[in-house]
């Protein structure tokens, strides 16, 4: 294999570059996935790097520590913002380096003791207020749109494994086998999704642990949602099959599997890539919907529906955790269209179309 | 063993052939019709021999070549290569013949796929039957560019970086790389320019010679078939009308349908004036055909008989008919 692209992947790579604003939008998303690797050293309630008594400790990642490591007196785990304000009054070589935002979306930090939404302090290090029950926004924010990414991803990409296996599948061996799962498809994409994961949901025991609930949630989504791949799927691998290169291939004795993984599906990915950023859009839409409804992600996973379902029922009171929220999403959302809408542009073969 | 005809037994034989596509109708699909685009064709090709295969659009031409390749199932007769029949073979019986037959179509951009690179396309035929290794590929890849006259830097490029001539010429590489003795070539050079089209041909001759390669050579247009063919069949709705060396159809072709043909070729004389024999009509429905000989509705010189009574495809009884000419017509019995 030689390493060159082929030119025409290399024309729309360039033609996308071109679309400055779905470019950008593009460059900040990047920016954010990679600030999202590095999440912990951003917003943490544990510090990024402690110095006592002439050791370096860097108690972000890896095991806790006990107050006593640090000479305090308890044996649960250090609070670092407490210690750096020790460590402070004491002057001396002792310090505490702490992330930008020194809160974890999880603790509630209330500073009188009651539970309730604080306006945004920036002494205090809430940039964006705290909720209902004193977390800070930001962390929520922030955690949470991590969250919906990473699902969205995954949700994508098993939406897509599904949907082009079957679909291709269907298009390729045609005949009775495309009816019949046609059939089905039409059958199962009518039984109401939302109904589906509330049904789901109030089946499953509560004592199942955060990861496997937030892991049936992604199946019963990927579920009720592959079915609309495979109409793209189906209708273009029917329209390249019959195509001369396909028979040429078949003449020279290629068998089904080399003819659709080497010829038929690059030839039919390559239109199915303009999709992926709205499936993502809507994988959003969707888990911030059935959190706001409090049928998503299971508390107290930190999520952006979550955060707009507190800040409705506080509207008056605390308008910052709305706000906050809804920004967040508008956003993303906007960012992810902008990214969708160039790359459809870039792929489109009748070059001069009116979005730019 | 295919019998024997004349001297030498014929690489190629297809006896009777029959490709009915069934028509699916209403909301259940039932087969209530059939598209007899191959409709009980006989014909022969012998070692290093070329057949051109005329006839008008839709008449089942490059279908009959299709079943030849096998890249449809037969629905009738028999195919029979190298004296084997070859008309039923399925899946894995098939792939030693895949050596054997090879097919050039009409559309270089169609039949090379634009997402592989020159290279990778003229490999894939040894990459299927697992010859040689990674560099006796490439190197066998080098060979065959220089074979069809592309310059060995082109492996690395797609195909749609290449001018129609050039890229009909991959596909030719592709075709004659696994040393095939029977070639299908589905309208070669009717996707091209004039100019490249005789460059192509010659380039076809020459490999013919070359490596004994026998051509089933399709085209819509006698002129470009005349160029390559020893022998000549016309077809017409599904079934042969005439056949015959090439020189005899040219020059006395018998058929109605065959003379028309030949009338319309132009001849680059600007003082000459065609007698043209301008068929009116079009070809009917290969899935409602005419009764009698298909051709009667347009034939210039229909008699009663031709409307009820099918014609069958007969050597010449004339005292001076030349060997080997065949005709599907009732004004020769």
């Amino acid at each position: 294999m030689n390493l060159r692209l082929n030119p025409q992947t290399i024309k729309k790579l360039r033609r996308f570059r071109q679309i400055k604003r779905g470019y950008f939008s593009f460059l900040v998303l990047a920016l954010f996935l990679v600030l999202c690797l590095f999440g912990e050293l951003l917003v943490n309630d544990r510090a990024i790097a402690v110095k006592y008594e002439g050791e370096m400790y860097f108690p972000t990642y890896g095991a806790f520590h006990p107050g006593t490591d640090f000479g305090l007196n308890y044996q649960y785990e250090v609070n670092y913002r407490d210690l750096k304000v020790l460590f402070e009054q004491q002057g001396g070589d002792n310090w505490v380096m702490m992330p930008p935002v020194p809160y974890s979306p999880f603790e509630n930090d209330s500073a009188s003791g009651v539970f309730r939404p604080e306006a945004p302090n920036f002494d205090a290090r809430h940039f964006l207020g705290t909720d209902s029950t004193s977390r800070d926004i930001l962390a929520r924010l922030f955690y949470g749109t991590r969250t919906a990414l990473i699902f969205s991803l995954g949700f994508m990409i098993c939406v897509y494994i599904i949907g082009v296996a079957i679909g291709c599948a269907m298009g390729f061996f045609g005949g009775w086998f495309d009816i019949l799962c046609q059939r089905l498809i039409e059958i199962w994409s009518n039984i109401p999704f939302l109904y589906m994961v509330i049904i789901v949901f109030s089946v499953i025991p509560a004592a199942y642990s955060i990861p496997i609930r937030i892991a049936i949630l992604l199946i019963v989504m990927v579920l009720f949602s592959w079915t609309s791949m495979t109409y793209y799927m189906r209708t273009e691998t029917y329209k390249e099959k019959v195509r001369d290169y396909v028979a040429a291939s078949r003449v020279m004795g290629a068998s089904n599997s080399r003819i659709i993984f080497r010829h038929i599906l690059p030839n039919v990915l390559a239109t199915l890539v303009t999709f992926m950023p709205f499936t993502i859009v809507s994988a959003v839409t969707a888990i911030t919907a059935l959190d706001f409804l409090g049928f998503g992600l299971p508390p107290p996973t930190p999520s952006l529906g979550e955060l707009l379902k507190q800040g409705t029922a506080n509207l008056r009171t605390a308008p910052w955790i709305v706000t906050s929220a809804f920004t967040t999403l508008v956003i993303l959302l906007t960012i992810v269209t902008f990214i969708g809408e160039a790359i459809r542009e870039a792929f489109d073969p009748k070059k001069y179309t009116v979005y730019r | 063993m295919g019998q024997t005809e004349g001297n030498a037994s014929p690489l190629l034989e297809v006896r009777d052939l029959r490709m009915h596509f069934p028509v699916k109708e209403g909301i259940f699909l039932r087969t209530g019709k059939y598209n007899k685009a191959v409709d009980g064709v006989s014909l022969h090709i012998a070692p290093g021999e070329t057949l051109g295969l005329v006839g008008e659009s839709g008449c089942g031409k490059s279908t009959l070549g299709r079943c030849v390749t096998r890249l449809y199932n037969p629905t009738g007769g028999q195919i029979l290569f190298d004296g084997h029949d070859i008309t039923h073979l399925k899946g894995r019986e098939l792939k030693p013949l895949r050596q054997d037959i090879q097919m050039i179509f009409q559309d270089p951009m169609e039949s090379l796929n634009s997402r592989h690179t020159v290279g990778d396309i003229l490999s894939e035929p040894f990459i299927i039957h697992k010859i040689g290794n990674r560099k006796a590929r490439q190197k066998r890849v080098l060979e065959l560019l220089e074979i069809v006259g592309l310059p060995a830097r082109s492996a690395t490029r797609y195909p749609f970086e290449f001018s129609g001539g050039q890229r009909q010429r991959i596909g030719i590489a592709r075709a004659i790389a696994l040393n095939p003795k029977l070639i299908i070539c589905d309208e070669p050079v009717s996707a091209l320019d004039v100019s490249i089209q005789s460059q192509i041909m010659n380039l076809l001759i020459d490999l013919q010679k070359e490596f004994n390669l026998s051509y089933l050579f399709i085209a819509h247009d006698l002129a470009v078939v005349k160029h390559v063919s020893d022998r000549i069949a016309i077809m017409y709705l599904g079934k042969l009308v005439e056949e015959g060396p090439g020189q005899t159809i040219y020059e006395k072709a018998r058929h109605p349908y065959t003379q028309s043909l030949i009338s319309a070729i132009p001849i680059p004389d600007p003082r000459h004036h065609l007698q043209r024999q301008v068929l009116v009509g079009d070809v009917p429905s290969p899935i409602n055909p005419p009764s009698g000989c298909a051709f009667h509705p347009r034939c210039p010189k229909v008699m009663d008989e031709c409307r009820s009574n099918t014609p069958r495809l007969l050597p010449l009884k004339e005292a001076d008919a030349e060997p080997g000419q065949q005709v599907s017509c009732f004004l020769y019995k």
